[in-house]
């Protein structure tokens, strides 16, 4: 839980090749009561590695339900303005009783509109600022061309927000935002997709092939990355073994993602299976122990992926909507009739 | 800030007695002013968003073994006459997420971070200060602030809800609860070795939690506390570590609010110097007295342009008076408005404007100055000026009078304004034996000299817990 193993383990991931790290986040523990649910927030320990990492993309999960979106906002422009165009956004849902609890409000009803009203609102504010709002015009004294700045007088069904943010346009005009399938379901207004890349499962590999063609088919702009939970032979033990003990605790990572128990030879023939299919952008490798799986992956499966040019390593200096062939949007206010603010 | 009073100078500091022979200065740096401190139109001006501008500017207060780099907060843009407010800096980084990439690239420094307490959640404050917390490995404040406009709340969920009157009954209630979060987590006080399940329902906040992060090297964040109303100062007394003032440039008025703080801590039951005094100032220095006060002459000519002139009388005016001649005089009329709105995150909210353009007016007919001259003689007091060994001086006066703890400096330039402290003023303090020669803490609760936080005081410490806990 310190700073220098964070930042440890995100470096290993960086130097194995990996394209993005995402940081898991709750704000109510899987175990009430229990120090072993120690967390701490996810785009507090994203931007602690902003600059201890150089090419890896960073994507904190943060939930569309309860937390400000304002906040949101600002936090995930702030994170890639400090990673240099490197972040992303996990969009994610929270169902239940003990979020609100902790927020002191009603649970919220309708969970599909409250997420894309946040995501909508987000991508508004990030283009609040326009990319040249800043003039320094030394001449007549403004720092800032107070037409290229934007309110965006947003109004949802249990929200609103006037805007403009309050920070800049980050680098990437609109950091990469991350769902799982069904999570926030677009589109947003005017048709807007408000899901750069969406996460997919399948409980064999025909689904979850299946499942990133249905994303792409719906959306040619949009990446479909498969999860993959990953439990590999290792440090003496076998993946069957290590999970045999992680169920004991508890079934480990229930779901319907596509999970892979057993050698590293089975992963890869795996990950090229999948790789076969045009629609699957990628995968997220969601690893049962880091500091277990992690040396393996770096060791005997990044390398062959690289070998056959079924991956590369992220580029420093490239943004990561760059490592996931993603443009930079246009900022939707660009040249707008003068808005108020 | 524009302080509608004109500034005094300092009167005979010598005058008053020194207390504690053996203090030393602290120091922290606050990035980056607020109005028009901040000069962007110099060349050495860098970016004011750039990560790089941040780092540089933190690790040269490391450098001179400063206790903290402070980052202010503002919810909304500043606007006047209903239009975004273009002639100073502005746009910046959410500063929790900022201060998490500063740790990682300093190693003692304190990092403070100004929250407010109307527009955010309880957990999610608490959860990211702790986070911060940790991961700096206890190098983490927050600077409470009460903000609590309506013309804020518009970027929030619950909109302007919060009536000016209670911003510090809210404040208070949702320290409280932090700090329960804070010390849910087992240690020697929770030896069974489970969680603290957080239930906190006040009238202005309703909390019930399983907290998840863990406790920090330092216990809590360190709580700074930044707010001058009678209201603030009691909740500062009663709660915080370090009050961020005002008042540290003339020293006479340094001590009345030193001495107005202490008697409040008293009365809520803490030892007199348990709430550290840290004003924020601005230094110039230069080789002679002659050199610094042609800088500082520069300086504010930079930050007062003939635009921020225009724009600082056309506030009191409530019209835009954009048309004038900055090197002219006054407006021959008076202001049409009488009381100013609170509207547009002006520091002016309340202002009688025709007292103050009566003075104002005063002013200007006595030492015959322009609409730009009027502007930078009542911008604020201008701090500490003259050469690196007479600053210090003062420096070590202000503290060892007993008046102040340290000082939070506003650079006036990003991100070189504080290579002359570091490298000019800060060996004159050591000289002096008034300033650390190297840091003999990791945490920025030891770097300050503070107790153990308050809810954490062992069996003696009943008062303050719940002088601490007040309100939930
Ligand atoms: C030196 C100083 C710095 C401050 N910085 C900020 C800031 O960065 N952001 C903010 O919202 N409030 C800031 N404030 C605090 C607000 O002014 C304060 O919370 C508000 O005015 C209400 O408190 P009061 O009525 O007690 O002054 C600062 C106050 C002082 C004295």
């Amino acid at each position: 839980m310190s700073g220098a193993r964070l930042a440890r383990t995100v470096r290993h991931a960086e130097n194995a090749g990996l394209t993005f790290v995402t940081f898991a986040d709750a704000v109510v523990p899987a175990v009430p009561g229990s120090p072993a649910s120690a967390r701490l927030d996810a785009v507090t320990r994203a931007a602690f590695v902003a600059r201890t990492t150089t090419a890896v993309g960073l994507v904190p999960e943060v939930p569309t339900t309860y937390p400000e979106p304002f906040h949101v906002a600002t936090q995930l422009a702030s994170l890639d303005l400090t990673a240099s165009g490197r972040a992303g956004w996990l969009a994610s849902v929270t169902p239940g009783d003990a979020a609100p609890a902790a927020y002191g409000r009603a649970p919220v009803a309708d969970l599909d509109r409250e997420a894309r009203d946040v995501v909508q609102v987000v991508r508004d504010l990030w283009d609040s600022w326009e990319d040249d709002a800043v003039v320094r015009d030394v001449a007549t004294g403004r720092y800032v061309d107070r037409d290229r700045i934007h309110r965006v007088d947003f109004v949802g069904a249990s929200f609103s927000v006037v805007g403009p943010l309050i920070t800049p346009r980050p680098p990437q005009g609109q950091p990469v935002v991350l769902a799982r399938s069904g999570d926030v379901a677009g589109p947003g207004r005017d048709g807007e997709r408000l899901v750069d890349v969406v996460l997919v499962g399948g409980t064999d590999v025909a689904a979850a092939r299946a499942a990133a063609r249905a994303v792409v088919a719906a959306d040619p702009g949009a990446r479909a990355v498969v999860e993959v939970q990953v439990v590999l032979d290792a440090a003496g033990r076998t993946g069957a073994d290590r999970l045999a003990e992680l169920d004991a605790a508890g079934p480990w990572a229930p779901g319907t993602a596509l999970r892979h128990v057993g050698d590293p030879a089975g992963l890869l023939a795996l990950l090229a299976e999948l790789a076969d299919d045009p629609a699957v952008a990628g995968v997220r490798l969601l690893a049962a122990s880091l500091d277990t799986d992690l040396p393996v992956l770096a060791r005997e499966v990044l390398p062959a992926l690289r070998a056959d040019r079924r991956t590369a390593a992220p580029r420093s200096g490239a943004t990561l909507r760059d490592h996931l062939g993603l443009t930079r949007p246009a900022d939707r206010f660009a040249g707008a009739a003068r808005a108020t603010a | 800030m524009t302080d509608p009073t004109p500034q005094t100078r300092p009167a005979d500091e010598t005058a008053h007695p020194i207390t504690r022979p053996g203090a030393e200065v602290h120091l922290g740096v606050f990035f980056q002013g607020v109005n028009h401190t901040t000069i962007w139109s110099d060349p050495e001006s860098g970016s004011q968003t750039d990560f790089a501008s941040f780092e540089r500017v933190a690790r040269t207060a490391e450098r001179g073994l400063f206790d903290a780099f402070f980052l202010g907060e503002g919810l909304r843009l500043r606007e006047s006459r209903g239009r975004l407010h273009d002639l100073d800096v502005v746009g910046r980084p959410d500063a929790i997420t900022q201060l998490a990439a500063l740790a990682a690239v300093t190693e003692r420094i304190g990092l403070v971070a100004t929250q407010n307490t109307t527009y955010n959640d309880p957990v999610d404050l608490a959860r990211r200060l702790a986070s911060l917390d940790v991961l700096s490995g206890g190098r983490a404040a927050w600077n409470v602030v009460t903000t609590d406009n309506a013309w804020t709340g518009e970027n929030f969920r619950r909109g302007g809800y919060l009536d000016h009157a209670r911003r510090y009954d809210r404040a208070e209630q949702v320290l409280a609860t932090a700090r329960r979060i804070w010390d849910a987590w087992p240690d020697a006080d929770r030896p069974d070795g489970s969680v603290a399940r957080v239930e906190a329902h006040g009238d202005l906040l309703d909390v019930a939690i399983d907290p998840t992060t863990p406790r920090s090297p330092q216990g809590h964040p360190v709580i700074f506390q930044a707010g001058d109303s009678a209201q603030g100062r009691d909740f500062a007394a009663r709660s915080a570590d370090v009050i961020f003032s005002r008042h540290g440039s003339v020293l006479a008025d340094a001590l009345e609010f030193a001495a107005d703080i202490r008697a409040r801590a008293v009365a809520a039951g803490r030892p007199e110097d348990d709430v550290k005094i840290f004003p924020g100032t601005a230094i110039v220095v230069g080789d002679t007295p002659a050199e610094a006060e042609e800088k500082a002459r520069w300086v504010a000519r930079q930050q007062v342009t003939p635009a921020t002139a225009l724009h600082v009388v056309g506030t009191i005016w409530a019209e835009d008076l954009s048309g004038y001649d900055p090197d002219g005089p006054l407006p021959a009329h008076d202001p049409v408005v009488a009381e100013l709105g609170g509207e547009g995150g002006s520091s002016t909210t309340g202002a009688r404007t025709h007292e103050v353009a009566a003075r104002w007016r005063a002013l200007a007919e006595a030492e015959g100055l322009s609409i730009r001259d009027l502007v930078i003689r009542v911008s604020g007091e201008r701090g500490f000026v003259g050469t690196p060994s007479a600053v210090a001086d003062r420096l070590v006066r202000f503290v060892r009078t007993g008046s102040v703890d340290g000082f939070n400096i506003s650079p006036w330039i990003i991100p070189s304004g504080l290579d002359d402290i570091v490298d000019r003023v800060v060996p004159e303090l050591q000289e002096r034996g008034a300033y650390r020669t190297a840091y003999t803490g990791t945490t920025l609760r030891e770097h300050l000299g503070l107790r153990a936080p308050l809810t954490r005081r062992g069996a003696g410490a009943a008062d303050a817990r719940e002088a601490a806990l007040a309100g939930v």
